[in-house]
């Protein structure tokens, strides 16, 4: 058989390999066995705070809008529904189900029981140095459906 | 949610994370653990169908990453290979302006996938010299010799 050959440009593909959810799953995994569950919130915040840098200062500058973007973006490329209630103060995002988990669960990859951190102390340092705070107000471990509230700080309320 | 499509990133700041607890040993510990715990689909295909288990693995993973690469298989020499022209890995990280990449981030395609072939009877090159324009080039090469196209056999009297 003569040798095979496969040649591909960037362009012929979409990228979108969610088994990165897997390995990124596989490290929380890793860091709370062996640094504990601080070091996997420290690790969350430090990437946040680094990589989400224009998302912080577009915050600062232009409020919950510049969030919501991010979030409709980031769900609709991984095909999920989500609903978002925007205000001047507050921000409500209800997810379903996060297809994240539901590509860990479909495809056999362990889900960290830190997960939920992934949302929590990631929108918890977007928000550091701004206007605004965020609480995880429900996330079920099985499916990964959450309720997410980003608020003014200072405001009350529930979602 | 970090995106799938934000993995990257946060892997590269993983790395600097580990690197900043425990030093460049720290990070390579975590290569390990990751080929152990999440390289399983790569085992199984490589036992299962020889150096056609490598074409299958990278077949999926490089076209959900819209890589810009050549892949060639040749079953009767026993020879495997991947010139990866740009990689999206380190071409999305060379294109962010607000974050550097981890200065060694390249190498845990080294760690990783060796980890897994040499100990199934598989040599395992990677040439990274160009890894700063996110160029590189892997082949992995049967110490057996040639087997059978298609079935992972060796080849009568390849040893």
């Amino acid at each position: 058989m003569p040798t095979e050959v496969m040649d591909r440009r960037a362009a012929d593909n979409e990228y979108l390999h969610k088994d990165f959810h897997g390995a990124l799953s596989n490290a929380l995994i890793y860091l709370e066995e062996r640094f504990g569950p601080d070091a996997v919130r420290d690790y969350l915040r430090q990437f946040a705070r680094a990589y989400y840098a224009p998302l912080r200062a577009e915050l600062r500058e232009r409020g919950l809008a510049a969030m919501a973007e991010r979030l409709r973006q980031v769900y609709a490329d991984e095909g999920a529904d989500i609903e978002l209630e925007l205000g001047d103060d507050e921000l409500i995002v209800r997810v379903a189900k996060c297809p994240a988990v539901s590509h860990m669960r479909a495809h056999g990859h362990r889900v960290s029981r830190m997960w939920r951190e992934t949302i929590s102390a990631v929108n918890e340092a977007i928000c550091e140095d701004s206007a605004y705070d965020f609480d995880l107000v429900d996330f079920d471990e099985l499916t990964g459906r959450s309720v997410q509230r980003f608020h003014r700080r200072g405001e009350e309320g529930s979602a | 949610m970090i995106s799938c499509k934000e993995f990257i990133p946060a892997y590269s700041e993983l790395f600097r994370y580990l690197e900043e607890r425990g030093g460049h040993d720290e990070v390579v510990r975590f290569w390990e653990y990751l080929s152990d715990n999440f390289l399983g689909n790569l085992r199984e295909l490589v036992e299962e169908h020889g150096l056609r288990g490598c074409w299958m693995y990278w077949s999926h993973t490089l076209n959900e990453e819209a890589a810009d690469f050549t892949m060639e298989l040749d079953e009767e020499a026993g020879e495997f290979s991947i010139t990866m022209h740009k990689c999206p890995s380190k071409g999305m990280l060379l294109a962010l302006e607000h974050v550097e990449p981890y200065h060694d981030y390249c190498s845990h395609c080294d760690t990783l996938y060796r980890r897994v072939l040499e100990p199934l009877g598989f040599e395992y090159d990677v040439d990274l010299s160009e890894c700063d324009q996110a160029r590189c080039r892997l082949v992995v090469r049967d110490r057996a010799g040639g087997r059978e196209p298609g079935t992972g056999n060796r080849q009568p009297g390849s040893g």
